[in-house]
């Protein structure tokens, strides 16, 4: 209810909408930006290009709960189209993002891991394990059923699984 | 049980969406085969090691970074959090 509001306010231009709806969003975009992208400046770069075309949008905007889905998918294409660059400019992604050494050692493990598993098992992972969405939402945002999504997300796993192969055991 | 119906349910073993019934027959079936076992709690942990990542985290200097940048081209935003601290002071203006 209380997003309703906003999000009519910043149809209206009331440039307090645009603050809220930052901080209400701001660190999920970013730390998708983040994980889609690997390096903190173009997840900063891309979070904020995604506000951005939320203010350009405004009239578009839908508070009936789809605001979220249209608001990842945005931030997805905007990290698509970076990523583009990238292979382009070949720019190197962050070695890790912090915590213990150990967790670090991980998490880059899984990183990598995630990093070279084909698109389609990528985005369903990191939506629904990492950032822990319905499979209907995913499956809006990156626009394909939710049986389809649900399958390359088991196969996706799989795929992880096999990749990290002895770091899994020794990790339980 | 036939083996797509059992890999369908390792899926689900793996992400815990199973109801504690169906695991436990699913556990038992595992008993006495070492690959079906190996399946379930290698995938099970691969599940649990995506999930217990909390990601990067959005510093204080990345969520002004990315402010300024929304600001820089244009956008009128008003946070409630506090702005950085070159933006909390108006000067007089002259004269």
């Amino acid at each position: 209810m209380a997003e309703r509001k906003w999000l009519d306010a910043l149809a209206k231009g009331d440039p307090r909408a645009l603050g809220h709806i930052y901080e209400a969003y701001s660190e999920r975009i970013f730390r998708y930006c983040y994980r889609m992208l690997g390096n903190r400046t173009d997840a900063e770069d891309a979070t904020a290009e995604t506000f951005l075309r939320v203010l350009r949008r405004s009239a578009e905007l839908r508070a009936d709960g789809a605001f979220r889905t249209w608001l990842f998918r945005i931030a997805r294409n905007l990290c698509i189209d970076r990523m583009r660059q990238h292979k382009l400019l070949e720019l190197p992604p962050d070695a890790q993002y912090g915590g213990s050494e150990e967790r670090s050692t991980l998490r880059v493990t899984v990183q990598q891991a995630l990093n070279s598993l084909p698109r389609e098992y990528y985005d369903p992972l990191v939506l629904c394990d990492l950032e822990e969405m319905s499979a209907k939402e995913a499956a809006d945002i990156l626009e394909i059923s939710v049986p389809a999504l649900k399958s390359r997300l088991y196969r996706g796993r799989k795929a992880l699984r096999d990749k990290l192969g002895s770091i899994l055991e020794r990790t339980s | 049980m036939n083996e797509k119906l059992v890999e369908s349910l390792v899926d689900l073993y793996g992400s815990r969406e199973l109801t504690p019934e169906t695991e436990e027959a699913l556990e038992t079936l595992a008993f006495n085969n070492a690959q079906l076992s190996h399946n379930m709690s290698t995938l099970r942990r691969t599940v649990d090691v995506l999930r217990s990542d909390p990601g990067p985290e959005l510093s204080e200097e990345s969520y002004q970074r990315i402010l300024m940048k929304i600001y820089a081209r244009g956008a009128e935003i008003e946070p409630n959090l506090a702005a950085p601290i070159h933006l909390q002071y108006q000067l007089p203006i002259q004269g």
